[in-house]
Formats: structure tokens, C-alpha cells, sequence
């Protein structure tokens, strides 16, 4: 048992940069695979409705809109209730996917309502033989 | 004086709520009465209210700290009921995200024993060196703390030769300072004056008293599902179980500081010995009808999941035994004869997760404020009669 | 006119508002060293380097809403933090630094001073006692009989070590008792064991780690201090502040030769010797973890009072031999 047993660490440390990070003057970098929040890339989504039954927080909600023989759909993604687990990604059937992740993380508003994001689109066709790489048939819609 | 002292429910060495009745006279304390409930969220409710996949993030949101260890004891307790077989390399990444847990949390705990000792310097320094392992965690799983890495049949994503290089790095980055942390936690005198000797439990106490974890293992008691019922990787890794036999504060961080040591050992043996292959088997959406007990060694000790089906996509029944709830009754004897300045450092040292606890089983009368203990076939009853009136799935009204 | 000087003295320098300005920029280094040591940043974006601070605290507790319980003894409660803020601004006036005449020493120097000023310094233990008694909050009773029983164990190490500096100068007064160490700047070495149990014993007397017992925020809340907010509070802190620069400033009058060098010189020789005591007392903040209350009374009893006792003796036998 030594008295100030801590005593030279501690005095070292006086010389030492602090590890704190001067946040928000100065940021750290995220990680490629970091997980932010969920966008759609509507000109490949099939409307199979798989992001939407597998969301654990309900945050994905697909609806059909107008006339049911032009196939135009709405989703809605409700980021306040998302919980950044990346499962719409991970089972979204597509290549390359429709659902998306970033690496946005300063998203914190005063109003839940601005933090949902739309959109309206017509369901893509996808060729059954040509999985990879295909961009839809009919001209995506912006919303 | 023999007065009645409540730590709790807000309390500043508790950083969850949890009511501590303490029956004191002078500075000792003859009696304590613990009271949970106050952070129930229902969660094994609204585990039968979700598919498989999605309560893989439910039971990871019991808790932040073990949130691994509840959503793979889960996983693994599913994938026995759907008899599928993750391939080794998910396996592999699996518990190696869950020694890094363990790591992490191991460190967040010495930091919380020097904050509750009044020791802040040490607090500073071990969560300093904790962000090491924040940031492998955040590398390799995208996230800080709910690392999502399961995925029913194996891991979500893969690891890649610079993120085994960094993981490699860090690891010799802690090992060096754990150690040093050993030496200060055995030889700072006002340290040691403060754990040493205090919230005794002997061998014969702690096994008639059913502890678990490293609460266990400090009183000399050798028990860990490790290495009682080794699952999947652990009988191919070369480690140790530790244990200490001064039944003290000072031999439960003494036991996690050198299970610390062992993570490390096991996180390179793990780095280096991956073995390729595939990460995730191909799990259905439908599990056979049964019913399973899945048992996982969590940072603060044996996590228990049994769970239910009957065939459909829901969970019919999910029952979850944190590690701290078997260490309560512990706590209790660990209180008696003890001083009042003595109180936050017993009950830091069985590592108390009290959310990962919450299964309130005394109901009290708002109005009249009597208490009433209801059988679980009456909750049961109560339970089952109120979906009749919920909105269906998906159609909840939701008031925003 | 005599009139009109004596209310500058009071309020303005060396009084409230002086007083004011040092004690917040002193419990800024404290901090700053203390976070530094810890490797942290500290305080850092309010003023340059964040040495406003303590001073930015201050007025936010002092607009905060001021809770009285219903059950205290309301005129006890609520005199308190003003008394407490008076003892010690009292005692800092006694400091052997305010010199405004080259010819005399300082204003408010007496024989016998360095016996007030202790007197003074325990007052507040005393204050925080009957503060926790007052407030009738469960912890805060604890904290009261803590904070007695805190005074048993420190107050007989510190009064023997400050005073064996005036036995070997020979004299009860602050002023002369640095004059002597000015003139024989070796003798100080003699009470260098002193010094150490001095050291320690004051931070026992500011309740700060390891001896912040009655004041442990993770065991009794917060103690004595409880059931205060707001205003009353702000004044507690400050006066817990200003404590801080007595108590520092007397360790530097008796154990580091004191301030001389007139006006201008003697006030940076007052900065500097009062910073250096109080990076002593962060560093020792820093050391250790919070020991019992138990342990303390043991800890002054067994150790610090034997070499007090030890100090006197090599003071009595140095005298002896030299003069």
C-alpha cells in the first residue's frame, strides 16, 4: 500500500492534451458503416411492404393514393419514431436497395412534425431476369 | 436514533430508480427492504405484440448497458426453436461483440465504484479509456450502445481486415492500462480503506442465496455459464475463470478486473482465428411450436430467456431473468451491519442494471394505497381480456 | 472623508467585491486543475478560458426560485448563508496583505490576530451545522453530525501546526510572523512537517475530498446542504469560496513568508503564494476517494495530531538552540 500511490499519472496528465472533444466546435468522424437515418429511393421500390412489416417502431407507413390501376403509392417515413436499427435495409429485397441509410446524426428539431419524410411514387417493374442493377420502367415521381 | 432512511427512488448514487429502505441506528444499519417497480415498462407484453425479427430490438432496449446480451440470448434462444444453425463466422462476431460488451461494461463499472467511493479521478480515467471500446463498438456495429448486430441465424454485418487491425490495436491499448488500474485499485490506502472488508457474503451465503455473476464469483463460488454450458465458441477459446475469495467489495473488483484481462485474451484469440465463411443462415418467418430456456453469462452475471411459440409469427410467451434480480436478495444481507456511508458502494458493487429487473410482481391500490400480491394466472387473465379492446396492429392511433 | 475610505475598504477592496472577484477566479483554478489533472478540458467557453465561470454559477443560483421547508426553522434558515458570508469576509480582512501605508505594516493588523482569524474559521463549521440542523431534512441531520463530528478530529492538528511558526517567531501576529520569515528565510524549512499537516487539516476544514463528508453527494444527497436553493445557496458556495482564499492565505502568511514587498509587489506575492497552497489542495482533491467518517477521527487522532505534536517539539528545541 502506497500513499499517492496515484500521484505521478497524475501529474503527467497536467501536460497531456485534454480528451475531451470540443464539441459542437469540433467533431469526431463517423464510421463508414455508421447508422442515421432511413431514406427511400423511390425509382426502385417494388411496394413489397417488407421495411414496413419488419419496422419494430411502426416508423414505415406505405399507402396507396389515386386511381389503384396507375399504381402510385405514398410512403412515409416518421423519423421521430425511428429507432436507427437499419432492419428496412437489411430486408428490403432489391439490388441495389431501396431503402437507404445515412450518416446523418444531428437531426434534433423542436418539432416531431418537420422529422417525417415523404414520398409519392409510382411502383417500379422490376424484369424478372434482370435483378441486378436495374433502374425502373416508368419515370419515377417527385414529391 | 433508530430511524428509517429511504435511498431512493431518486436518489444520486442510483442512476435508476429503485427504493431502498434503509432501518437505521446511528451510522449502522439493521435492516433494509428493497422495493422494484419503479422503471416496469411492460415489456414482456409487447414482446407477444411483435414478429421475431422485430423483438430482436425489443429485448435489446431492456437495457443499455447488457443490451447485447439480452437480444443474443434471445437470438439464440429462437434459433434453438427454429432449429437452424448459424454458420462459425457468425458466431464468431457474434460473442465477439459481446466480449467487447462485456468489456465495456466492465470499465463503465469500475468508473461507477470510484464515483461512488468519491474517487473521481479514477472515474474519469476508466471511462476515458472506455471510449476506446465506444468507438471499436461503433467501427464494427455502427452504433455506440444497441449495436443491432444479430439477425435471427447470425450477425448483420461482416468485419473487415482494417476494422480486425484497429479492434487488435485497442486491445493492447487496455490491456496496458487495465493493468494499471489493478495496481491502483489495490494499493490507493483511502481506496482500499473504503472497499476493503465491506458487504461481506460468504460461500455458503451466496450459494443458499442463489448470486450470480461476479458477486458469486468474488465469494469463491466457481459458477459460469461460459463454462458450465459452454455455447457455441466459448469450448474453443483457451481462458480462465476467475474467481477471489475475500467475499468483499475489494474481490468483486478485483474479479472484474481480471475477467477484463481475460476479455482480452478471448477478443484476439477471436480476431485472429476467424474463420471465414458465411454470417447469417437463412432463418423462416415461422418457428415450430415449443419452447425453449436460453442461459447467457452477461456482464453482471446469468441472463435466463424462456420463450414461447405456437407457430405464428409472434412470440406466444417471452419471460426474461436478469442477472441483478437473482442478486437482490444478496443485496439485502450484504446491507445488514453495514454503515450508512457504506450503502452506495454495496449496492454499486453487484453492478446494478434495476431496468433490466423490472418485473413488478406487488400490486398497490392507488387510491387506497393497500398492497395486494396477484397470482401470475390472474395477471395472466387480466392481461389476455384487455387486447380485445386494442386496435389492431398497425392501425394504432397514434397521437401525432 | 475617514468615513467615506472606510466604506471603500469594506466594499470595495479589500472587501465584497474584491473578495467577490478572487474568490470566484481562485475556485476557477481549482476547477481548472482539478479538470486538467483528470484530463478533461474544465470550464472553457465562458470569458477566455472560462474564468467567468464561477462568477456565471453564481447568478444563475441567484435566479433561481428559493425553497424554504415548511417544517425548518425559518429565521435560523434563512440567516445563516449571510452570517457565514460576513464571518469569513471578516476573517479575509485580517490577512497581513492590505497595505496602504509603507510605514505601517497593514490597517488591521493586532497582536493576537492569528488567533481570530482561526476562531473566525471555525465559525462556519459551526454555522454549517446549525444550517443542517435547521433545515429538519433527514439527510441534512446526518450531514449536521458528520460535520461535528468532523471538527473533532481537525480543528486540534490545524491549531497546533499554525501556531508553531508564531512560537518560533515569537510572536501572535500575522504581520511580524512573516516579517521574522522574510529576515531568515531558512527557518522555514523547520516547519515543513507543519506545513504537510496544515495542509491537510484545511482540507478537511473546507470539506472537500477526501473529507467532503458531510457534503457526499452519493450517500446523503446533499447533506447539509440539502433543502438551500437559489439565493441562499449562491451565498453558501461563495462563502465555502472565500474560506478558501483565508484559509489559503493564512498558510502562505505563516508557512510561506508571508507577502512583503509593499503595495503592488506583496499583492502579486499574496496571487501567486495563494495559488500555489490551492494547487496543493486540488492535487490532494484529485488524489484520493472520500474515506469515512470513522476513518477521519482516526486518521486526525492517530496521525495528524502525533506530528503536530512532533512539529512543536523541533520548533520548541530549534528555539532553544538559536535564540
Amino acid at each position: 500500500m502506497r500513499i499517492a500511490a496515484f500521484l505521478p499519472e497524475l501529474l503527467r496528465h497536467l501536460f497531456k492534451k485534454p480528451a475531451t472533444v470540443d464539441y459542437p466546435f469540433r467533431k469526431l468522424e463517423v464510421p463508414k458503416d455508421f447508422r442515421g437515418t432511413p431514406y427511400l429511393r423511390p425509382e426502385l421500390c417494388i411496394v413489397c411492404r417488407a421495411c414496413e412489416r419488419d419496422c419494430p417502431a411502426e416508423a414505415i407507413e406505405i399507402t396507396a393514393v389515386g386511381d389503384p390501376a396507375e399504381k402510385r403509392f405514398s410512403m412515409v417515413i416518421h423519423n421521430d419514431r425511428c429507432i436507427h436499427c437499419a432492419q428496412c435495409v437489411d430486408v428490403c429485397p432489391t439490388t441495389p436497395k431501396a431503402m437507404q441509410i445515412d450518416s446523418l446524426f444531428e437531426i434534433a428539431a423542436d418539432d416531431r412534425h418537420k422529422l417525417k419524410k415523404d414520398w409519392v411514387y409510382v411502383r417500379a417493374v422490376v424484369k424478372p431476369k434482370a435483378a441486378a442493377a436495374v433502374k425502373a420502367e416508368p419515370e419515377p415521381q417527385k414529391s | 436514533m433508530n430511524f428509517k432512511i429511504p435511498i431512493g427512488p431518486q436518489h444520486p448514487a442510483l442512476k435508476e430508480p429503485i427504493s431502498l429502505r434503509m432501518t437505521v441506528e446511528g451510522e449502522v444499519i439493521t435492516d433494509a427492504d428493497i422495493r422494484l417497480g419503479y422503471n416496469h415498462r411492460g415489456l414482456e407484453k409487447l414482446a407477444e405484440d411483435r414478429n421475431w425479427v422485430q423483438n430482436i430490438y425489443l429485448t435489446e432496449r431492456i437495457c443499455g448497458i447488457c443490451s447485447h446480451s439480452h437480444a443474443t440470448c434471445y437470438v439464440q434462444g429462437v434459433e434453438k426453436l427454429m432449429e437452424i444453425v448459424p454458420p462459425k463466422r457468425g458466431l464468431y462476431i457474434r460473442y465477439l461483440v459481446s466480449e467487447l460488451e462485456r468489456v465495456h461494461s466492465h470499465l463503465l463499472w469500475l468508473g461507477v465504484a470510484g464515483h461512488e467511493a468519491g474517487f473521481d479521478s479514477f472515474f474519469m480515467y476508466t471511462w476515458r479509456d472506455r471510449e476506446i471500446v465506444m468507438d471499436l463498438l461503433e467501427l464494427v456495429s455502427g452504433n455506440r450502445v444497441h449495436y443491432a448486430m444479430n439477425a435471427i441465424g447470425g450477425v448483420r454485418r461482416d468485419l473487415d481486415e482494417g476494422q480486425k487491425a484497429k479492434i487488435l490495436e485497442g486491445m493492447a491499448t487496455l490491456r496496458k492500462r487495465s493493468e494499471y488500474y489493478f495496481q491502483i485499485g489495490a494499493n490507493e490506502p483511502s481506496f482500499v480503506a473504503r472497499i476493503a472488508g465491506v458487504g461481506m457474503l460468504t460461500k455458503e451465503q451466496a450459494v443458499a442465496l442463489c448470486a450470480v455473476g461476479p458477486v458469486a464469483r468474488a465469494s469463491g463460488v466457481a459458477r459460469d455459464v461460459r463454462k458450465e454450458d459452454p455455447y457455441a465458441v466459448y469450448d474453443e477459446l483457451e481462458w480462465d475463470l476467475v474467481t477471489s475469495d475475500s467475499c468483499d467489495v475489494l474481490g468483486r473488483v478485483v474479479v472484474r478486473v481480471k475477467e477484463l484481462l481475460e476479455s482480452y485474451k478471448m477478443i484476439e484469440q477471436m480476431v485472429r482465428r476467424l474463420p471465414e465463411g458465411d454470417i447469417v443462415a437463412k432463418a423462416p418467418r415461422r418457428p415450430k411450436p415449443g419452447e425453449v430456456l436460453s442461459r447467457y453469462e452477461a456482464p453482471r452475471g446469468e441472463n435466463t430467456h424462456f420463450i414461447q411459440s405456437n407457430g405464428t409469427d409472434k412470440p406466444e410467451r417471452l419471460k426474461v431473468r436478469a442477472p441483478t434480480l437473482a442478486n437482490y436478495p444478496a443485496t439485502v444481507v450484504m446491507l445488514r451491519k453495514g454503515f450508512i456511508a457504506d450503502i452506495p458502494l454495496i449496492f454499486a458493487a453487484i453492478d446494478p442494471c434495476i431496468c433490466c429487473a423490472e418485473r413488478a410482481v406487488t400490486l398497490v391500490d392507488g387510491r387506497s394505497g393497500e398492497e395486494t400480491v396477484v397470482r401470475m394466472s390472474d395477471l395472466r387473465r387480466r392481461s389476455l381480456a384487455r387486447p380485445a379492446n386494442a386496435p389492431a396492429k398497425g392501425k394504432a392511433a397514434w397521437p401525432f | 472623508m475617514a468615513v467615506l475610505k472606510t466604506f471603500l475598504y469594506l466594499l470595495v477592496y479589500p472587501g465584497l467585491v474584491f473578495l467577490f472577484a478572487y474568490s470566484t477566479f481562485c475556485e476557477w483554478f481549482d476547477r481548472k486543475v482539478y479538470a486538467r489533472l483528470q484530463n478533461r478540458m474544465g470550464p472553457t467557453h465562458t470569458g477566455r478560458f472560462g474564468v467567468l465561470q464561477p462568477i456565471a454559477d453564481f447568478f444563475k443560483l441567484m435566479a433561481k426560485e428559493d425553497i424554504v421547508p415548511e417544517a425548518a426553522d425559518k429565521g435560523l434558515f434563512n440567516i445563516l448563508p449571510a452570517f457565514g458570508l460576513a464571518v469569513v469576509s471578516t476573517a479575509a480582512l485580517l490577512l497581513p496583505v492590505w497595505h496602504f501605508s509603507p510605514v505601517v505594516p497593514s490597517w488591521t493588523s493586532f497582536s493576537g490576530d492569528i488567533i481570530v482569524m482561526l476562531y473566525l474559521l471555525s465559525l462556519p463549521t459551526l454555522i454549517l451545522f446549525l444550517a443542517a440542523w435547521s433545515s429538519t431534512n433527514l439527510f441534512s441531520t446526518i450531514g449536521g453530525a458528520r460535520v461535528l463530528t468532523m471538527l473533532f478530529g481537525y480543528e486540534v492538528p490545524l491549531f497546533l501546526s499554525v501556531l508553531s511558526p508564531a512560537i518560533l517567531a515569537n510572536s501572535w501576529r500575522l504581520a511580524e510572523i512573516a516579517a521574522f520569515y522574510q529576515a531568515r528565510p531558512l527557518l522555514l524549512l523547520v516547519n515543513l512537517l507543519g506545513f504537510v499537516v496544515a495542509v491537510i487539516a484545511v482540507q478537511a476544514k473546507l470539506e472537500r475530498c477526501p473529507f467532503d463528508i458531510p457534503d457526499a453527494e452519493t450517500e446523503i444527497v446533499g447533506g447539509t446542504f440539502t433543502e438551500y436553493s437559489g439565493k441562499k445557496l449562491a451565498i453558501f458556495r461563495l462563502t465555502f469560496d472565500v474560506e478558501l482564499v483565508v484559509a489559503s492565505g493564512l498558510l502562505a502568511a505563516v508557512f510561506l513568508g508571508g507577502f512583503p514587498g509593499g503595495v503592488l509587489l506583496g499583492f502579486v506575492q499574496f496571487v501567486v503564494k495563494t495559488l500555489f497552497v490551492i494547487f496543493l489542495l486540488s492535487l490532494i482533491r484529485a488524489l484520493t476517494s472520500r474515506i469515512r467518517i470513522d476513518q477521519v477521527v482516526s486518521l486526525a487522532w492517530k496521525v495528524l495530531a502525533p506530528l503536530a505534536v512532533v512539529q512543536l517539539l523541533a520548533t520548541i528545541l530549534v528555539k532553544g538552540f538559536l535564540l
